[in-house]
């Protein structure tokens, strides 16, 4: 719920670029193997459909980016202007 | 016409590869080869998956050995994945990679025999027959599935030296040439005529596809680093005679076997030189393996397909190929390709 909360804050004119840097961050994970396997199963099921960079992708690529590399899922969306998420997102790892 | 294909060795965690192989489709490859060995995830688990988060890519093992599994074992799985995924699949075959097979101690005795009974064993089982055989290899007394298919599968043999290549030819829908380089390709063709004309067939019977070690970065020096351990893997399995018309020594070749059989990867590395690049790879700029490929082409393959391990950076590597690589193909491939 919280996650579906912060990925509505995300401007539409920045899902594109968000989408392509946290499929990076996911794919090129050194913690890669944390992914569950309902959040990989959704993401592909996006993919496939093209809709990574929607509201929903990306909500499943930041739940997955946050288990796999959470510094570098806010230092994405500090580098994107968003500093309310960045706050959301901290709080979600307390 | 000629068609792309891909190649992913199933080493990296299960959503990745699938992750892949969904972008090699959007971009327009037509074939996902995925490779069988021991010691990666297994092929037809990872087909299963790629299967249902694709929708037109063909695909099939690229390539599965009778030494490890046995035919009706690859019969099965070839045919369950025709269910999941009708008209789509394809079944690569071929004797084995001799350094791998010599890991778990199986010695790859009379390839060409064993490849002859086992294209036969899996054409008969998946064509819904009960087989029953006494080969030279495989002994089978009345065997089928309890479940029938709906299309055939193609099947491709994979193939290095003269006689495998006229036996894949002869008895093969495809013919996968394990090389990279077009004085191989050209030489390889000469004995695909052989095969087909023993068979009274075309080579419009036939598809005749390039199997290459591929990789393409942004510049030359991160292709060759991802490069490397494939080509020191090929070296090592290659036969002599190829060896010898690429001017590299039997003897290096076979440090390098020793030294991948006992896990010293860093020694086996070591001896890769950029002769043996160029030998078995396509490696480089997109601009070189452009180059490459059209040298390929005008040889007369109808397949060309990217193997392992396509770039330092798979998704970017796959996009390099979208963006900077098919644009130079336009005319001889499909529409799709170019939108």
């Amino acid at each position: 719920m919280a996650m579906e909360k912060i990925a509505r804050k995300i401007p539409a004119s920045l899902w594109g670029r968000a989408s392509e840097k946290l499929i990076d961050i996911t794919l090129n994970s050194s913690n890669a193997s944390k992914m569950p396997s309902d959040i990989a199963k959704t993401i592909l099921y996006y993919w496939q459909r093209d809709q990574l960079a929607t509201e929903v992708g990306l909500q499943r690529l930041l739940e997955a980016s946050m288990i796999m590399e959470p510094d570098k899922a806010i230092t994405l969306m500090e580098e994107l202007g968003l500093p309310e998420i960045v706050v959301m997102l901290k709080e979600t790892k307390r | 016409m000629v068609e792309f294909g891909i190649e992913f060795v199933p080493r990296d965690l299960y959503w990745k590869t699938t992750f892949y192989a969904i972008q090699a489709e959007k971009i327009g490859f037509d074939y996902l080869w995925i490779t069988d060995h021991f010691n990666n995830r297994n092929v037809y688990v990872s087909l299963a998956i790629a299967s249902a988060y694709t929708e037109r890519i063909r695909f099939g093992p690229g390539v599965t050995n009778p030494y490890l599994v046995h035919p009706m074992v690859t019969a099965q799985a070839v045919a369950t994945l025709n269910e999941i995924a009708p008209d789509r699949v394809v079944c690569g075959l071929g004797a084995g990679d001799r350094t791998t097979l010599q890991m778990v101690n199986l010695e790859q005795r009379k390839p060409l025999q064993t490849i002859r009974e086992c294209v036969k064993i899996i054409r008969e089982i998946t064509a819904g027959k009960s087989v029953a055989m006494q080969g030279k290899i495989f002994k089978i007394t009345g065997v089928k599935l309890n479940f029938k298919m709906a299309t055939p599968i193609p099947v491709f043999i994979g193939a290095q030296g003269p006689k495998m290549l006229a036996l894949a030819a002869e008895i093969g829908d495809g013919v996968l040439i394990n090389a990279s380089h077009p004085e191989d390709v050209k030489n390889a063709m000469k004995f695909i005529h052989k095969g087909l004309e023993k068979a009274d067939k075309r080579l419009d019977d036939l598809t005749v596809s390039v199997y290459t070690s591929f990789s393409v970065a942004s510049s030359y020096d991160k292709a060759l680093k991802a490069v490397v351990p494939v080509v020191a893997y090929i070296v090592a399995g290659s036969p002599d005679i190829i060896l010898e018309r690429h001017k590299i020594s039997v003897e290096v070749a076979r440090m390098i076997r020793e030294a991948i059989v006992h896990g010293r990867w860093k020694e086996a590395f070591s001896h890769v030189n950029a002769n043996m690049v160029e030998a078995f790879s396509i490696c480089g700029t997109p601009e070189t393996c452009v180059d490459k490929i059209h040298k390929l082409l005008k040889v007369g393959i109808n397949q060309m397909v990217s193997g392992s391990p396509i770039g330092p950076n798979m998704r970017k590597s796959i996009n390099m190929i979208a963006a900077e690589v098919f644009p130079h193909f336009k005319e001889l491939i499909g529409e799709e390709k170019n939108d």
